[in-house]
């Protein structure tokens, strides 16, 4: 027996001989093969199923028709979607860079020492664990004509607002509660990336008689790029996102003022049943946060280079 | 170059991000009548699925239990689900092969479910008719004209809501003027009403005349659609396939609202929203406003309670009444075994069979011949007139885009009144938009 299973040929994975890196590779891999599996069948395969759906006219019912690009050609042309990038580019920049400023100055603050330090920061956290809805709702009364914030504004002799009834004003009330949520949350991240950096230096520039800001701006600042980088591409990513507050607030009216893209996107694709064209604007809307997100790392790295 | 290294890096980071109406004689047939139809007697599992309002859930609950009784061969799961929401749950339902025997969808939706080829139309033989223009003679004119495709009957309302005004007696008294014999006939009485019944304190608003709703876009063609068949127009034409949104009726319509809007209202001030549509009215921050008869147990079990009026929606000619009649009907999913469809409408000719517990038990008004001659209609407040304006009544617009002509209408609405645009340019807006739609 023996003998005859000696003569038989070795199968040719047996014959593979991997040095000890190539093996750890593997291994590597192998433990990644689950998480990749998952992310490519429940994130890849549905976004390349998105793009091939822009290319049909598809009321989910009737079997799609395929139209090629004309979705893509339609939406370029179309008065309403112009509007909704719009509304979604203004929420995006007029939300972003105040969150980016708040939230580095909040970590900057409960980076020092100060007084139930811990009590602050929990009690600045808690509009990140709120759920959308409830801030949607809560806000809602607030902007009432009778509500918190219009109170506030009669202490100071100002007449109420009426924040979700105008549409001059709707959307700045949307963007003053995204800053709100989005400003802890990023102050947490800038918090971590403060406390990288090396006290040492903060000491060493003292010694050579910097001022506070010109610590900041020459160690601060450059120390906190790749924190800064990773904020800026999430806050952006995360606001081109904002859904739940608009629809519950206001369901993108007074006269289409707070339609953003995401918010047409499901009532194309869920109040009008036309996935082929909701479809189209998920690409153009992926498009936009990739090129955005491309272009700053550019510039980022620019400054490295 | 750089960049490029971290290009899949940075599509990982952006993907996971991203990532995230015969009426049956009222009250005579509860149990199913001697069968025209050989019923099955083998058990049969049916799906039913129905928006959610609390009394509606619970009569139709009892009405399950019922009908246990009368086929307990028959075992039928409910599913509930919000009335925002039903329209979407049913379309992705019926798209996977998932949707229940029984659908509940608001009428004007049933066109698309219609075209998309998922009704199954009436089973006369069920219904112990011979055509479908025997069973619509059971309903008021028009009764089931919401559910009838090309000569055939494939949905049946269990509430068919007219829009009537509501008018809180206490604060129309409290300015000098008699519910019953100062109520506005007209859109022009109501604006001579509303500086005496509007409350300013400084730039505050107190209290409002009257309001159009500005809630959903929906509710404001509920609105924009009556009046502009008062002036003679209609939004959209009998065969759906042209809109009339510019049109000098509907100009004129648009016109009225904005002037009646300045004269008693405040669109800026409003607790509206979707799920509480008559929150300002039951506030007391609005002295009239348009609603349908379902809204009657809410204003009962308001600081209102039974101190209200009930007038018909104001005309511009009286002498040439037009009203809106909007509802909910019960359609049979097509892509059923045969044996589930027959069973399903059994159940839905049960369920309809007693009109005035309808209106005693969620307050929903059926659009059938002699639910006012019900006991229960007598004793209901008001319920002749909501059903004098559900008989000059046309059905709120059918189209399969019926979602997105709305929101052309809330959004020129919106632009007029709080905008200050011109009636006409928006409404040319909303047609380009509309024949955009249309034309596809």
């Amino acid at each position: 027996m023996n003998a005859l299973a000696s003569t038989q040929p070795r199968p040719a994975w047996k014959r593979l001989r991997l040095n000890i890196s190539a093996k750890q590779a593997l291994f590597g891999y192998a433990i990644l093969l689950p998480t990749l599996a998952i992310i490519a069948i429940f994130r890849f395969l549905p976004m390349l199923q998105a793009f091939y759906i822009s290319l049909h006219e598809y009321d989910l019912i009737r079997p799609p028709k395929f139209i090629g690009f004309d979705n893509f050609i339609d939406l370029l042309q179309d008065p309403l979607f112009l509007n909704s990038a719009r509304v979604s580019i203004m929420y995006v920049v007029f939300s972003c860079v105040p969150v980016w400023v708040l939230s580095l100055a909040l970590a900057m603050l409960f980076n020092r020492r100060i007084v139930a330090k811990n009590l602050f920061r929990s009690t600045a956290f808690m509009p990140v664990v709120m759920p959308a809805v409830v801030n949607a709702v809560v806000w809602t009364f607030m902007y009432h004509q009778d509500g918190v914030v219009n109170t506030i504004l009669g202490w100071f002799a100002l007449d109420p607002i009426p924040w979700l009834r105008s549409s001059k004003w709707a959307l700045w009330a949307i963007i003053i509660i995204g800053i709100w949520r989005a400003t802890p949350y990023y102050m947490v991240i800038f918090l971590a990336g403060l406390q990288a950096i090396p006290h040492e230096y903060y000491e060493a520039a003292q010694i050579d008689g910097a001022s506070p800001w010109r610590q900041f701006r020459h160690i601060t600042l450059p120390l906190l790029k790749p924190t800064t980088l990773l904020v800026m591409v999430m806050s952006v990513i995360v606001a081109m996102k904002v859904f739940a507050v608009p629809l519950i607030m206001t369901g993108g009216g007074p006269a289409d003022a707070t339609r953003v893209l995401p918010l047409f996107i499901y009532q194309t694709a869920f109040e009008f049943f036309k996935m082929g064209r909701a479809a189209a604007m998920s690409v153009f809307l992926f498009a936009a946060v990739m090129v955005f997100t491309l272009f700053q790392i550019r510039l980022f790295s620019r400054g490295e280079e | 170059m750089k960049c490029l290294k971290l290009l899949p890096a940075v599509a990982i980071i952006v993907t996971m991000i991203l990532a995230f109406g015969p009426a049956p004689e009222p009250a005579k047939a509860a149990e199913p009548t001697k069968p025209t139809f050989a019923f099955p007697a083998e058990n049969i599992t049916i799906e039913v699925w129905w928006h959610e309002y609390g009394p509606f859930t619970a009569y139709v609950k009892e009405l399950i239990e019922a009908y246990k009784k009368v086929r307990p061969n028959v075992t039928i799961n409910p599913t509930i689900a919000s009335s925002t929401d039903m329209n979407q749950k049913l379309t992705v339902a019926l798209a996977a092969g998932t949707g229940p025997d029984i659908m509940d969808a608001d009428a004007s939706y049933y066109v698309a479910y219609y075209a998309k080829g998922v009704l199954e139309p009436v089973n006369l033989d069920v219904f112990g008719v011979k055509s479908y223009q025997e069973l619509a003679a059971r309903y008021v004119s028009n009764g089931l004209a919401s559910g009838t495709f090309d000569g055939k009957i494939y949905t049946l309302p269990y509430q068919g809501n007219s829009m009537s005004l509501f008018i809180n007696n206490k604060l129309f008294a409290a300015a000098g003027l008699n519910p019953r014999k100062d109520a506005p006939k007209t859109w022009k009485d109501l604006m001579v009403l509303c500086p005496k019944l509007k409350k300013v304190e400084g730039n505050r608003t107190v209290r409002k005349a009257f309001e159009f709703p500005y809630h959903s876009p929906r509710w404001q063609l509920q609105d924009l659609q009556p009046m502009t068949e008062q002036f003679g127009g209609k939004i959209l034409s009998d065969d759906g396939k042209t809109a009339h949104l510019n049109s000098p009726e509907t100009v004129k319509a648009l016109t009225l609202w904005r002037d009646v809007t300045k004269a008693c209202g405040d669109p800026k001030n409003t607790k509206n929203t979707a799920s509480n549509p008559n929150q300002d009215f039951l506030d007391g921050f609005s002295v009239m406003w348009i609603t349908g008869p379902w809204a009657t147990p809410q204003v009962q079990a308001s600081p209102i309670k039974n101190d209200f009026t009930v007038v018909g929606l104001p005309q511009v000619n009286p002498a040439k009444p037009h009203t809106m009649v909007y509802g909910w009907a019960w359609a049979v999913n097509k892509n059923k075994p045969e044996v589930q469809k027959l069973v399903a409408w059994d159940f839905v000719k049960f369920m309809l069979a007693k009109p005035d517990e309808w209106l005693a038990k969620a307050g929903f008004v059926q659009p059938a011949k002699g639910v006012g001659e019900t006991e229960v209609a007598k004793k209901f407040p008001f319920f002749n007139v909501h059903m004098k304006d559900v008989q000059t009544a046309t059905w709120y617009i059918r189209s399969e885009n019926v979602n997105e002509i709305a929101q052309a209408v809330g959004r020129a609405v919106d632009s007029v009144v709080y905008d200050r645009a011109d009636p006409k340019a928006v409404l040319d807006a909303a047609q380009a938009s509309v024949d955009r739609i249309l034309k596809k």
